[in-house]
């Protein structure tokens, strides 16, 4: 066979002609490889309570965003454990997503985030104000920094079993903690069903615990930010709790974890419990007789006022070192602003923090389709008024954050419900921690 | 450079390797060196790595949103020493690592002597032993939770249907301090008895024959062979499974973060769970770091006890 040999001409010829054909070639078989300038745009989202509502955000909104953005929308949903970890590992390694969604205000994180400040003003333009429960949750005032941008939150409400409070002559359920105390008493008596007011380490005794707390005044800071925990209202607080326990609970509330009083209230055992609407709606699903007994009142008022906590709180924030800032901001924007959709994919889960955003919002919830009967979740509709923030009447600064995340409050007052503590001794206790915790991040001048 | 010039030196190359390789297989000491370094990169990486980033994140003023840190020296765990949660969280990890270290023991003896005799389905048991250590601790824990269940307990069920319990007095396993921290070390025992069963079975396997044969000649019963001839003999691999076994109880986080998050009111609070919390929920990563290391120096101390010991003892 005679030897083939190529000069160096001729061999960069040929490179070159197969370069720029596999170049080409590439995109005309792959479309995509075209618009190799197209931007992408990285979500961090939690998975959704409604399933439904994540097939819609991914396949639907974003899709259609990223369309008219020119930009490839990539979503990640991750459990709700996995936030803060995730959060971290991406701080650490400043690689992550664009756009990262905690169902939580993470104030710790301020130094990583971009200011939302302007997003704030965009969304402001188009449709107003938001309610006061999204700057609180927000917003630094000591660095004046909007470290997070907040688009919706998820309600609080009592959920309790109409079919026994009507026996007891209460068929619209309790306006009071008070009545939570005795009536719940009777019920439990009568019919055997505890009142279901965790006393874990667990989110939704967090959320429970302050919402009886700011109902009777006692708070773990003022207004400025000053700790106010060890006040005479917490002590009051305490003792009631405890009181509450010992008539109306079992032991069972020491055990819960986050999905417990979901399970108890769906299986029938409580007389009434705090949580989203995520009872009810579990409820339609898997035992739509037993949802027709269980119906959702507004705050409870306790010795100072009435008023509930957001069971979840949407914070989106942008990291420094995302790679598409503007896009993330604008998602942001369209998102808020057109996000009548998102509540209506969410079954109602996730309530507009800006009021305007769903603008027939009462007419939506007072027609439910699902719900029994249909105006089920008008309850629900001056939440806006009623819903506040962990820290409140302060921000939700990061000192606020530890002592949630540490369970300091949902200790305290577990230790003293069970005798474990007086109340007087569980709020020593506790005092201190918070002192401890609120002087550290005073120290790293975040609070 | 021709195209002769070219083949000759590839063929000149291949024996080149060769003689490369038989260098190498034939000194131990390099081989060796070879063979380990592997393992030597895994756990320079995976374990070393991360510990010393704990480490000096400890002696930093770090938060999990920050990037810039100062050196604070010993003030994390100054600050952390004299709080009551920190207190009982020690006290908590001693109590779940001793008391599950000493039932995995006691059980896992039994079991390896149960598995050294001939029996029929022998197979299929150690099967079932082994089927712990290969579930995933996260999923096998939340099956735990579901038998600890405070509506759906299985365990409560049974006891009811048995008409031992009533509806009104079903045990909180999860909610009364003594029976939860009962609880966390059934299962931890229940995920760490595969380990040192089979490393035990691994020590009983290795004694000899004959010295089990004089024990019989010489007229030693059961209690006197395993006390005075069997333990003994088995004492250094025994204290190397218990080692593996505190280590593992002392750092792992996973059985009682999926039952009881240190629930109720902090009475199952170990030093990994409040280390999870404060750092990486509470965003305060040096407290946190300071938390996780605070039991290094003991650990290192009890390691070099029992590996010292251990060696010690070895007669075999």
């Amino acid at each position: 066979m005679p030897e083939q040999r190529v000069n160096r001409r001729q061999f960069i010829k040929a490179t070159g002609a197969g370069a720029l054909a596999t170049g080409i070639g590439a995109n005309i078989i792959v479309p995509g490889r075209a618009r190799a300038a197209k931007k992408t745009l990285k979500i961090l989202q939690w998975v959704h309570f409604v399933p439904v509502y994540d097939e819609w955000f991914n396949k639907k909104l974003a899709k259609e965003w990223g369309e008219k953005n020119d930009t490839e929308v990539i979503v990640d949903n991750i459990g709700i454990a996995g936030i803060n970890p995730r959060a971290t590992a991406e701080v650490s390694a400043q690689k992550g997503h664009d756009l990262f969604l905690f169902n939580w205000p993470p104030p710790s994180f301020e130094e990583q985030t971009v200011d939302m400040k302007d997003v704030y003003q965009e969304v402001e333009k188009k449709i107003g104000k938001p309610i006061d429960l999204c700057i609180k949750s927000t917003y630094n005032p000591k660095t004046k920094k909007y470290f997070a941008f907040s688009p919706s939150f998820t309600p609080d409400p009592v959920n309790y079993r109409q079919d026994l409070w009507s026996q007891v002559g209460m068929p619209n359920g309790p306006k009071t903690w008070d009545e939570v105390r005795t009536v719940g008493a009777k019920i439990k008596k009568q019919f055997g069903n505890p009142v279901g007011i965790g006393l874990a380490n667990e989110i939704d005794t967090a959320m429970a615990l302050r919402t009886i707390m700011y109902a009777h005044g006692s708070h773990e800071q003022d207004a400025a930010g000053n700790l106010t925990l060890n006040s005479k209202q917490t002590l009051e607080t305490i003792k009631f709790v405890k009181a509450l326990f010992q008539e109306t609970m079992t032991d069972e509330v020491f055990t819960w974890d986050a999905s417990s009083n979901n399970r108890a209230m769906i299986a029938g055992k409580l007389s009434l419990a705090l949580n989203a609407i995520s009872i009810t709606r579990t409820a339609e699903k898997e035992n739509p007789e037993n949802s027709k007994k269980i119906q959702l009142t507004k705050a409870l008022k306790g010795s100072v006022r009435a008023i509930g906590l957001e069971h979840v709180m949407q914070c989106y924030v942008v990291w420094k070192f995302s790679e598409n800032i503007d896009g993330a901001k604008k998602f942001l924007v369209d998102y808020t602003t057109n996000f009548r959709q998102a509540f209506v994919a969410g079954e109602f889960y996730d309530f507009p923090c800006w009021p305007k955003s769903v603008p027939d919002i009462s007419k939506l919830i007072a027609n439910d389709p699902k719900g029994h009967p249909a105006d089920k979740y008008k309850v629900l509709d001056d939440v806006l008024e009623w819903a506040t923030n962990v820290g409140y009447p302060g921000y939700a600064n990061a000192a606020i954050d530890e002592i949630y995340s540490t369970w300091v409050l949902n200790v305290m007052f577990a230790k003293a419900a069970s005798g474990a503590a007086s109340p007087e001794d569980a709020l020593k206790e506790a005092d201190a921690q918070c002192r401890r915790i609120f002087g550290k991040w005073k120290e790293k001048k975040m609070v | 450079m021709s195209h002769d010039t070219v083949t000759s030196e590839a063929h000149a190359r291949a024996p080149a390797r060769t003689r490369r390789l038989a260098f190498l297989i034939d000194r131990p000491q390099w081989l060796g060196a070879v063979m380990i370094a592997p393992a030597v990169l895994y756990i320079a990486l995976v374990v070393g790595l991360p510990f010393f980033l704990a480490l000096y994140y400890s002696l930093t003023d770090i938060t999990a949103g920050s990037r810039t840190l100062e050196f604070v020296g010993l003030r994390n765990f100054a600050a952390i020493i004299d709080t009551p949660k920190f207190q009982t969280a020690v006290q908590n990890t001693f109590i779940f690592a001793i008391g599950s270290q000493v039932v995995v023991i006691v059980l896992a003896t039994v079991l390896a002597l149960a598995l050294m005799k001939d029996f029929r389905g022998k197979w299929l048991v150690r099967l079932l032993i082994l089927l712990p250590w290969v579930a995933p601790m996260s999923l096998g824990s939340i099956g735990w939770l579901w038998i600890f269940d405070s509506i759906y307990s299985v365990i409560n069920w049974t006891l009811e249907a048995a008409g031992l319990i009533t509806a009104d007095d079903w045990p909180m396993y999860l909610g009364k301090p003594y029976l939860a921290m009962a609880s966390v070390i059934t299962v931890h025992v229940w995920r760490l008895l595969p380990l040192a069963t089979v490393i035990l079975l691994a020590g009983l396997t290795s004694i000899p024959k004959e010295i089990h044969d004089a024990a019989q000649v010489d007229g030693a019963g059961f209690w006197r062979h395993l006390f005075q001839v069997t333990l003994p003999l088995v004492r250094p691999i025994m204290l190397v499974a218990t080692l593996f076994g505190l280590v593992f109880a002392f750092t792992d986080m996973i059985v009682i973060f999926v039952l009881t998050r240190g629930g109720p009111y902090d009475t199952t609070q170990v030093l990994s769970t409040l280390a999870f919390f404060t750092g990486i929920q509470g965003g305060d990563l040096a407290e946190g770091a300071a938390i996780a290391v605070s039991l290094f120096p003991m650990l290192m101390a009890v390691a070099i006890v029992f590996l010292r010991i251990a060696r010690r003892t070895e007669v075999i």
